[in-house]
């Protein structure tokens, strides 16, 4: 364990060196990463950055949770139901 | 730094196989890549504190082999960079996730390597948090190096379940039950012809054997029609020959298959002042890994050729290919769903097909049951769907396939009827955009000129 955390709407999340922010916040038991279009959630589903199912805001900026590496101190925030 | 002479987009083997024969042959020539490692979904890394995914011994030896020639060629990565396309001009357009700008290239040749997307068919509550792919779970337990945990049920159809379902059971979380919709052990003709590929046949005997050893249920002949949530998990309902029956669960991992990611991507070929487009791997055609390899490598050549390089004609890689078409094409006819477990059966009309827009079955019978009938297109326009974020890669084949069955009588519609080709080929910020700029012009070069003088 490396000690290191993000920020998931305030919580902080543990993360491992290299680990995306979707597999952190899926240990962390985040299964909904917040609204979607109704009546889907954000949440991970293909794990390649294709489906766009796991849109986060990441110290302000719209990115694919599956893709994007943590790092420490990031803001992490649901995407809000427009995807930004 | 000067534009290189070959871009490539994706650092899977495709990606992988051409930078190393194009930086073998001189061309120079730049990578990139959406992640900030390499090897695309099929050679996931795992994260530095974790313990690789048991995985097949030839698997390891390919990606041992790539990734050191790879380390090697010395080839420049731009990681966390995303292909948007090719503008009218010629200029190809990244999307730089590090610096939060547009990055405009002007290469002689690119090679879109994109790899394939899994075909998820509709069901009820497929749209469900907790509910993902197979190969995305697939994936995370390759990057963490641990299977998910709880009750998981891997559903659909084809060979990779299997898979998935052994790498869990190696790691100490076998799946409650691996849900098929064809029977291997009902195609034997098919499976006679696997003879002919012992390295494949013996890859899948490994993980058939691993399944049966964890005592792995694998319902074979039967469909997951639907899921609905049921306190912290889900309630699914199965069917077979026999009846139905539900079983709960925590998370659902499903897949039907895959296809090639060339949603949204430039056509092959050259236009005015524009570059050589190529595509290679499985977003040419989806092969697999070992003929992406080897299709990477073609489109390599084809680019060497196209560059005025080349010394060298051969043949090897065609062979190869159409060998792994042959094998590709035996499995789908030993995998090929029975009759009792096919797909869009039944579906309810507030079963959800379009999930970036939120447009379900019912909303597709009703565009159709209009007396106009709508083109692909149209049903994009008026219906939304096909025109959320992910551009259609999730519903746009399924869309097609159920207007098709809609309306039998009017021209069945392609996903592309429904999509279209333009870019951008992923979502982009218009911030983003509006800093796009040409990394090496002369123009810059001026500039910096006339502040010196």
């Amino acid at each position: 364990m490396s000690g290191a955390t993000f920020f998931w709407m305030g919580r902080s999340i543990p993360f491992q060196e290299g680990e995306s922010i979707a597999s952190a916040l899926d240990a962390a038991g985040m299964v909904s990463f917040g609204p979607g279009v109704p009546p889907s959630q954000m949440r991970f589903f293909c794990g390649i950055g294709a489906c766009q199912c796991c849109l986060v805001r990441v110290d302000g900026a719209t990115r694919e949770a599956c893709l994007t590496a943590a790092a420490a101190g990031l803001e992490v925030e649901p995407a809000g139901g427009a995807h930004g | 730094m000067a534009d290189p002479d070959v871009l490539i987009v994706g650092a899977g083997p495709a990606g992988l196989a051409a930078a190393v024969e194009l930086a073998a042959s001189g061309v120079s020539v730049e990578l990139a890549e959406q992640r900030g490692t390499i090897g695309g979904a099929i050679y996931r890394q795992p994260i530095s504190a974790a313990t690789p995914v048991p995985q097949a011994a030839a698997a390891k030896a390919r990606w041992r082999s790539l990734s050191a020639a790879f380390d090697e060629s010395g080839v420049r990565v731009r990681h966390a960079t995303v292909f948007l396309g090719i503008e009218a001009d010629g200029q190809v357009l990244l999307d730089d996730r590090r610096s939060g700008g547009v990055v405009c290239l002007r290469p002689k040749v690119v090679i879109l390597a994109t790899g394939a997307v899994e075909t998820v068919h509709p069901r009820p509550g497929w749209h469900l948090a907790g509910v993902t792919t197979a190969g995305g779970l697939q994936v995370m337990m390759k990057e963490r190096g641990r299977a998910p945990e709880g009750r998981v049920i891997l559903a659909g159809n084809g060979p990779l379940l299997i898979a998935v379902a052994a790498q869990m059971a190696r790691l100490g979380n076998p799946p409650v039950a691996v849900v098929e919709a064809g029977d291997p052990f009902r195609r034997p003709a098919a499976g006679l012809g696997l003879l002919a590929f012992p390295g494949l046949l013996r890859e899948a005997a490994g993980y058939v054997l691993d399944v049966k050893r964890h005592r792995v249920p694998w319902l074979r002949g039967t469909r997951l029609a639907a899921i609905e949530p049921q306190g912290e998990g889900f309630a699914v309902t199965l069917e077979d020959a026999r009846g139905t029956r539900r079983m709960e669960v925590d998370r659902v991992a499903l897949h039907d298959g895959i296809r090639p990611n060339d949603f949204g991507l430039p056509q092959v070929g050259g236009r005015g002042e524009g570059p050589l487009v190529l595509h290679a791997g499985d977003c040419r055609e989806a092969l697999g890994a070992p003929a992406a390899g080897a299709d990477g490598h073609r489109a390599a050549r084809e680019a060497i050729r196209h560059l005025g390089a080349d010394r060298t004609a051969n043949s090897r890689e065609g062979r190869d290919i159409a060998r792994y078409r042959k094998a590709q094409a035996l499995l789908a006819r030993l995998f090929a769903p029975l009759p009792e477990a096919l797909p869009f059966e039944n579906l309810p009309d507030e079963t959800l097909l379009c999930r970036c827009e939120g447009r379900t079955v019912g909303d597709l019978r009703a565009l159709c049951e209009m007396p106009d009938r709508l083109t692909g297109r149209e049903v994009k326009h008026n219906g939304r769907f096909a025109m959320g974020a992910c551009q259609g890669r999730f519903c746009a084949a399924n869309t097609a396939v159920l207007m098709a069955r809609m309306r039998p009588e009017a021209p069945a519609p392609t996903p592309v009827d429904l999509t279209g080709r333009r870019w951008p080929a992923r979502p982009v910020s218009i911030g983003a955009l509006m800093q796009a700029a040409p990394e090496n012009t002369d123009q810059d070069k001026e500039m910096t000129d006339e502040v010196h003088k």
